[in-house]
Formats: C-alpha cells, structure tokens, sequence
C-alpha cells in the first residue's frame, strides 16, 4: 500500500497556501500600478494631444484651413500622431507609419482611446475633437471655428517597463519570503511533529515477545497524542494480560495432564516390573481405573470451560434457576447424609435466568458440592434463590473449613487449589469455580465469595432475570 | 538408602515409592508439599531428594535454594511438567543435579536415582570393590572373590551402605535414618541382630573382612591391611 506522509502534506500544503498568498499578491500589486500607470498614461496621451491641438496653425491660404505646424511640435520620435479635418482630410501627421495609424482608427468617430497593435508594438491612442480659433483679429474678435479631430498614439511597451519595475520589488519580496518561510516551516514542522514520529517508532516495536510500550514525555505533553497513547498503553497491558493469562493457562493444563499421563504410566510400569498375584494385579486395575476416571474428568471440565469461554451465549436459552438447585440438591442429599451434614434448600421464587439448563446445573452442583466437601460432619448447608426486583440470587452458606484470606483473590484462578493436595485426593482439578464464573458472567451475572477460617464460606450469585416466554425452551 | 518424595499428586509419589521401595530397595518417605519437603530435609538424612517443580506452598526451586544455601550436598532430582530450556537452566544453577520431564518411565528414574546416590557418595561406577568383597549395585548382590553371598534384602542395604563409606564409623541411629522410612518403629537392636547376621555370612565364605562394633559410637567396615 502507498503510503503519504503527514509531514510532507502538511509542508506542501501550507507552501501552496503561501505560494498562492504571494502570486494573488503579486498579481494584485501588479495590477494596481497597471491601473495607476494606465491613468498616467492617457493623462500623458492627453497632454501630448493637447500640445499637438496647440501646434494647428492656420495655413494662411485663401481657404483659411488650419495646418499642423511641427516646429510648434516637440514629441517622442516614436510616437504617432494625425490630425484630421471634419471632412476627413489630413491637416498633418508623425512623419512615421501614419498609414497605418490611420488605416487602424481612420473609420471611425468616436473620441476616446483605443489600443492597436502595429508590427507587434503596442500602441494607445487617443482620439478627441478639438475646435481650433483663427483669424481672431480679422473677423471682429470672434475669429473663425475650425474644428479638427486628433488622433495621438504612443507604444504602451514603456508602461509596461514601468509596471514590471514598480512592482518587481514586491514579487522578489515576496519570493524570498516565500523560501524563507517554507524553510522555516519545514523546520518547525519536522520539529512539532517529532512527538508523532516517537509515538510511531515506539508503537512499532511493539510485538507479541515485547511488550513495552512507554510513551516519551512529549508525547504525553500533546493534547492530541496523549489519548491515543494512553489508551494503547491500557490496550497493550490489557492484551499483555490476555497473553500472559493464555500462556499460563496453556502451562497450567500442560502440567495437569502431563501429571495425570504420569500417574498413569508410573502405575501400569509399578504394576509390570515383577510378577505380581491376582490380587495385586486387581488392586492395580482398580487403580488404573480411577487414575482414567479423574483424566477423563479433567479433560471434560478443561472442555467444558473451552467452550463456555470461547463461544457466546446462544441468545433465548434460559432456565430457571430454583428448578436447577431442587435438582441438584435431591442428586446430593445421599453423599450430605454420608457426610453428616444438613443440605437445605428454600426456592420458592422463580428466577428464570439466561443460563442454560445443563450449565445451571453445573453450576449448582460445583458450588453445592464444594460446600458438602468442605463441611464437618453435623455441619449445615443452606440454598437459597432470592429474586431482587429483575435480579435472581442464589446464596450458598456453608459451616465447613472456610478459604484462607490469602488464597480468596485466586480461587476464581484455572487450576488454583487453595490446598492443592486434598483437592488432588478428592479428585478436582482446581477449574470448578472457574467454570461457574465463566457461567455466571456469559449471563451477565457476577459470582462473589465471603469466606473466614473456621467459621465457613458464603457464595453469592447474582443473575438478571429474563422474561418468561422470551424464547424458553429449556427448563421450567 | 533413604529417599525423600515431595509431590503433591498422591498416586504419582506412591507410584515411586514403591518402585524405590520393590527395585532398590531403599526406604522412601513422601511429602505433599512444599513446606513440610524442606522441613524434613533438615534431618539430613537423605541419600536423595525427589522434588516436583509444581507444589502448593514452596515449590521444587525453593527448596533447592534452600538445601543449597545450608550447604546440604543431598543429591537433587527434580520432576517437572514443563522443560522449557530457561526453566531447567534455572533448575541446575540453583544447585539440583538432574531432571526429568513428566510422564517419564519408572525405569529411567530409578536408574537416574541410584547413579545420583553413587555420585553422591563419590563413587560413579555401580559395582563397589573393598579387597576381594564386591558389591553390584544393579544387581544388589554381594560377591566375595567372585562367590556369591546369600543376603537378605536388608543385610544387602546395610553392607551396600556400609561399603560405600568403608572404613568409617557410622552409628547405629545414623543406619536406621538411612535404611528406614519414618513409618518403620525404630528400634537399634534390630540394626545389631542384622550386623550380626552379615558377620556371619561373611565369615560362611572365607571373607576375613568384617564388621567391628565400636562401643558407644557405632559400627566400622574392616578389611584386613594386606587387602588394601
């Protein structure tokens, strides 16, 4: 992909803006002194025409005709001139081209100016109606009227000298500016922009193997960089955890069926190292039974929590929960009353939950059944489901051994065993109550647990409810 | 010789102890975690620890740090689940003397655990000689100038120990640490009614090397000068 440069596009983008800043500029005085020596300019015509009014002299013939006398005259040699009658007739002209002078404006009457080119100089002229008076002593003081029509040209090439060299300061003015500023810009530009130049260097060092991420101090000191920083500082931390957690959960199920691969493998080698009797051989069979029995388990819950960590929710799935405790309970009194211990439920609200049937029971029997195995004989479990306005609660109140302070932050942890080898003996894996997390929270619930040493442990689950027929297919 | 298991998965350490207990003969305790391991490795009676890497309170590391840094010089044989290269170096720097990956095979441990006790006590070859008595370690039987001696399992455990430190006074309490686990009621005249059997059957096969009772301080492997 091509990719552009925030840098450049600013520099060139600015250096446009100033280029056309100058030219418009530019144009602008140019135009200006144009007008200025425009206006000179035809006041110059006018007074040249005036001066050559003033050079028609009569002719002293019989007709009394006036005439262009050209020792009255003193004009620029190049500059083109005629005087004409009403009729039409010459009265006098610039000794040079008048021909074409005339052949350009002879047509026409109107006074005024006029350009016109002639062997590619350029010329403007002037053309106005005079009224000549002779004879002023002859005819009484009044004389006689003879009006004529000038015509006075001048190449306007030396106007156009003028304007150039009037305005030329401001464009060469404007042109250093221009290269100074641009400079300038790139400069503090470049300088300005390090901040962004340093947060992308460091982003792109970052990868899954390093993670670090520290923004540079300017970077944080920029308004407009310092919330994208931040927030990729939280996301690279959030997702360094996810890493982490990921990694340690892949050691962590490593370890557990690597263990369990060698128990058995240690028992089946124990069991063929000598000849062994029928008994022994029994004995170790049964072993070996177990050993595959809590493997088996151990991968189903690995699965089970796979899959309710991975996949969402399938939306309308939902139970009620008081149904899933009364079921659970009836499947554990026979091991409540081997162990001594009373197991009392009250579910008399209905709280239908978000939570598929099977997992609610899941999720019953883990929490129920830690409460069981963690009891003394002649100790008391209690179920309760509660329903709060929208929210259902399930509270499990037991009178057992209680969690150790240190260890409660982690019990949600995979495979954390607060004591590791009796929950080994009684066969968990350590995931049961990261499964019943995982359950409560793909409902949107929370799970929560108060426990103190000696006294025993209280396990709250808070569901919302959902609406009753919103799509329930389960439970009931 | 006295092995000490620490390992919290139950079946796996049972597992061992017994194959330590049927194949080397050695007498085996077991610890299921971290804290009650180091405290018994105190006793310094142990010929060999066995340490899982993985333990609830103080994990296998931790303890060899400790061993270590009380100069205990017990062989260490640590088992581990995971054997990232970073790990087992952190492993043998920190003083243990080998590892093994689990599932690994009995058969490679119990191997791994007798070379690791030979190498402790100085010796690195399995048969042990002292004048024309040899002792094969792998076959834990006894010959004297290549007849074999009849031992029982226990006269084989003392004598091998005995044979490993020869010439050296060891107390009948230090026999019982080593030849003992803690279940075994110990009681040192059943050391003294062994020795005794052991004299004897040395004496059966012509071997002029015996076993001297050293009142009050314990017992002595004795060759006669001319065969050293």
């Amino acid at each position: 992909m091509k990719t552009t440069s925030l840098g450049r596009q600013l520099i060139a983008g600015v250096l446009l803006a100033e280029f056309i800043c100058a030219a418009s500029f530019s144009g602008v005085a140019v135009m200006h002194e144009m007008h200025g020596h425009r206006r000179a300019f035809d006041v110059m015509l006018r007074g040249r025409g005036d001066s050559l009014l003033g050079a028609v002299q009569d002719a002293e013939d019989p007709d009394d005709n006036v005439t262009v006398d050209p020792t009255e005259l003193v004009v620029p040699r190049q500059d083109l001139y005629q005087v004409l009658s009403p009729t039409g007739r010459v009265l006098g002209q610039s000794p040079a081209t008048a021909a074409e002078l005339l052949a350009h404006l002879g047509g026409t009457n109107k006074p005024g100016y006029f350009n016109f080119t002639v062997n590619g100089t350029w010329y403007r002229t002037i053309r106005f109606n005079g009224v000549r008076v002779i004879d002023r002593e002859e005819n009484g003081g009044v004389g006689l009227r003879r009006p004529v029509t000038v015509l006075y040209a001048s190449p306007t090439n030396g106007m156009w000298h003028q304007t150039i060299e009037a305005v030329q300061f401001y464009i060469v003015a404007s042109a250093v500016l221009l290269a100074v500023t641009g400079l300038a810009l790139v400069w503090f530009l470049r300088r300005r922009l390090s901040p962004l130049q340093e947060l992308a260097a460091i982003a792109a060092r970052v990868s899954t193997r390093s993670w670090d991420f520290v923004p540079p101090a300017a970077v944080l000191r920029t308004s407009e960089l310092a919330p994208i920083a931040l927030s990729m500082d939280e996301l690279l931390k959030g997702l360094r955890q996810a890493f982490e957690r990921q990694r340690q959960l892949t050691g962590d199920a490593a370890h557990e069926l690597k263990t369990s691969i060698a128990v058995l493998k240690s028992s089946l080698q124990l069991l063929s190292m000598s000849p062994r009797t029928t008994d022994q051989y029994a004995a170790g069979l049964d072993g070996l039974q177990s050993d595959t029995e809590r493997m088996e388990e151990l991968a189903s819950r690995m699965l089970a929590l796979a899959r309710l960590e991975e996949a969402p929710a399938e939306p309308g799935e939902s139970c009620e929960l008081q149904v899933a405790v009364q079921a659970v309970a009836e499947r554990l009194r026979p091991l409540a009353a081997l162990k001594q211990v009373v197991l009392d439920v009250c579910a008399r609200d209905t709280a239908r939950v978000a939570i598929p049937a099977d997992d609610a029971e899941v999720l019953c029997s883990n929490l129920m059944m830690n409460a069981l195995q963690h009891s003394l004989p002649g100790g008391h479990v209690s179920a309760r489901i509660q329903l709060h306005g929208s929210i259902g609660e399930l509270h499990i109140v037991d009178q057992g051994e209680g969690i150790p302070e240190a260890a409660l932050p982690h019990i949600f942890e995979r495979f954390y065993r607060a004591d590791r080898s009796r929950s080994r003996n009684s066969g968990g894996a350590g995931l049961g109550l990261s499964i019943c997390k995982a359950i409560v929270e793909r409902a949107n619930g929370t799970i929560h647990i108060q426990s103190v040493v000696g006294k025993g442990t209280e396990v709250w689950v808070t569901v919302p409810t959902t609406p009753p027929h919103d799509g329930a297919s389960l439970g009931g | 010789m006295r092995v000490l298991i620490v390992e919290d998965e139950v079946r796996l350490a049972n597992n061992i102890a017994e194959a330590l207990r049927q194949r080397c003969g050695f007498a085996v305790d077991c610890a299921e975690d971290g804290g009650d391991g180091l405290a018994l490795t105190e006793y310094q009676h142990y010929d060999l620890l066995l340490l899982d890497l993985m333990l609830p309170g103080l994990d296998g590391l931790g303890i060899v740090r400790q061993v270590r840094r009380r100069k205990d010089m017990t062989p260490i044989l640590i088992l581990t689940a995971r054997d990232e290269p970073a790990q087992v170096v952190e492993l043998l720097d920190a003083g243990a003397d080998d590892y093994l990956t689990k599932p690994f095979d009995l058969g490679e441990l119990l191997a791994r655990a007798k070379a690791l006790i030979r190498r402790g006590k100085g010796v690195s070859h399995p048969v042990l000689t002292l004048g024309r008595i040899s002792v094969n370690t792998v076959e834990q039987t006894v010959r004297c100038a290549g007849q074999l001696v009849d031992l029982s399992p226990t006269e084989y455990r003392l004598f091998e120990y005995l044979i490993f430190r020869p010439r050296a006074i060891v107390s009948a309490r230090e026999l019982l640490e080593h030849l003992y686990d803690y279940n075994w009621q110990h009681h040192s005249n059943v050391i003294e009614a062994h020795i005794s059997n052991l004299r004897k059957k040395l004496r059966t096969v012509g071997e002029e090397t015996t076993i001297a009772t050293i009142r009050g301080r314990g017992y002595r492997l004795e060759a006669p000068e001319k065969q050293l």
